[in-house]
């Protein structure tokens, strides 16, 4: 078996050993990561920051006995955000709600311009209204950079099955977006 | 590659080569250099691209990040463990310094033991020599 490459080894080690600094050096690289994962992924701030704090707990409790060489440390913190997330989108669909996740408004006529933070919430409630799989596999492939193979991995998918979501996803987020120019002066 | 396999990439990760898989990287290097039909479908996937950077990452709060820094390992237990071995090999530095002061207090004992038979035997000697002198 081949030994995977691990950027954060010696950091992950070091947070085992209990080093303060090295904790806040994993919270500053790690902590955003996870919570624009949970964020993309379930589309509601609050819960979002329940399933980034849980993650990371899970990390501080992974660490001292994290064995090198094996997989990722990155790879397996999605791994445990993602379940996470699992978990909660399961819960709501189990137990519906008059309340629907918080969604930006939609509401802008086409010709109408919009400021860049308006198109970024066009794009958040464009990203929330595809099919999990779809969004899931866009979320990390293109906001958490992870590589095809780590991310068809991730959904226990094969690669072709990966970039099958990935068009279709992107070929509906640009329907839905066919009104909104990238610039955001409508 | 071909320039239908090229658009599907596009299609698929987007115009950022960098999020392409890797060994496809350099044959579509060359087909976008060479082929104008590559250019323009890379030209299109940007335009969706471009859109999709306008959601904003949200940052961690403050509250947060000192919520999940509050369950962090602690170098207590580091310490702690360090402290008892510490406390373990002091105990048996105690014991070894007990087990010798015993072990010397018996060998003092034993060896006066026999100095003061020694002593006793001596002094019969010197006792029976005197009475020869007085009784011859």
């Amino acid at each position: 078996m081949v030994a995977v490459v691990d950027p954060d080894e010696d950091l992950v080690r070091r947070v085992g050993q209990g080093d303060p600094a090295a904790s806040q050096a994993l919270v500053t690289r790690k902590l955003p990561r996870v919570l624009a994962l949970a964020q993309r992924m379930l589309g509601d701030a609050a819960e979002a920051e329940d399933v980034a704090q849980e993650t990371l707990l899970k990390a501080w409790r992974q660490a001292p006995r994290w064995t090198p060489g094996r997989a990722r440390f990155d790879t397996w913190l999605h791994r445990v955000a993602l379940n996470l997330c699992y978990d909660r989108l399961r819960r709501r669909r189990e137990i519906p709600t008059d309340a629907p996740p918080e969604r930006p408004d939609e509401g802008p006529a086409p010709d109408r311009g919009l400021l860049a933070a308006e198109t970024g919430a066009r794009v958040d409630a464009a990203l929330a209204g595809l099919p999990q799989r779809q969004r899931e596999a866009i979320v990390l492939c293109h906001y958490q950079e992870l590589s095809n193979i780590e991310a068809a991995a991730l959904m226990d998918i094969s690669v072709e099955a990966l970039e099958s979501l990935l068009s279709r996803g992107r070929r509906a987020l640009r329907h839905a977006l066919a009104d909104v120019s990238p610039k955001g002066d409508g | 590659m071909t320039i239908e396999r090229l658009k599907a990439l596009a299609q698929a990760y987007g115009a950022d080569l960098r999020r392409w898989p890797a060994s496809e990287r350099p044959f579509a290097e060359s087909l976008i250099a060479a082929d104008p039909a590559a250019r323009a479908a890379l030209d299109e996937a940007a335009a969706l691209d471009a859109l999709l950077a306008a959601s904003p990452a949200p940052s961690p709060s403050a509250q947060l990040t000192a919520r999940v820094l509050a369950g962090a390992p602690r170098p207590r237990a580091r310490q702690a463990r360090r402290g008892r071995l510490a406390w373990f090999l002091g105990a048996g530095w105690t014991a070894a310094a007990c087990a010798g002061v015993v072990a010397g207090l018996g060998l003092t004992t034993h060896l006066t033991a026999d100095a003061r038979a020694d002593a006793v035997l001596y002094q019969s000697t010197l006792s029976g020599v005197d009475d020869a002198e007085v009784l011859g």
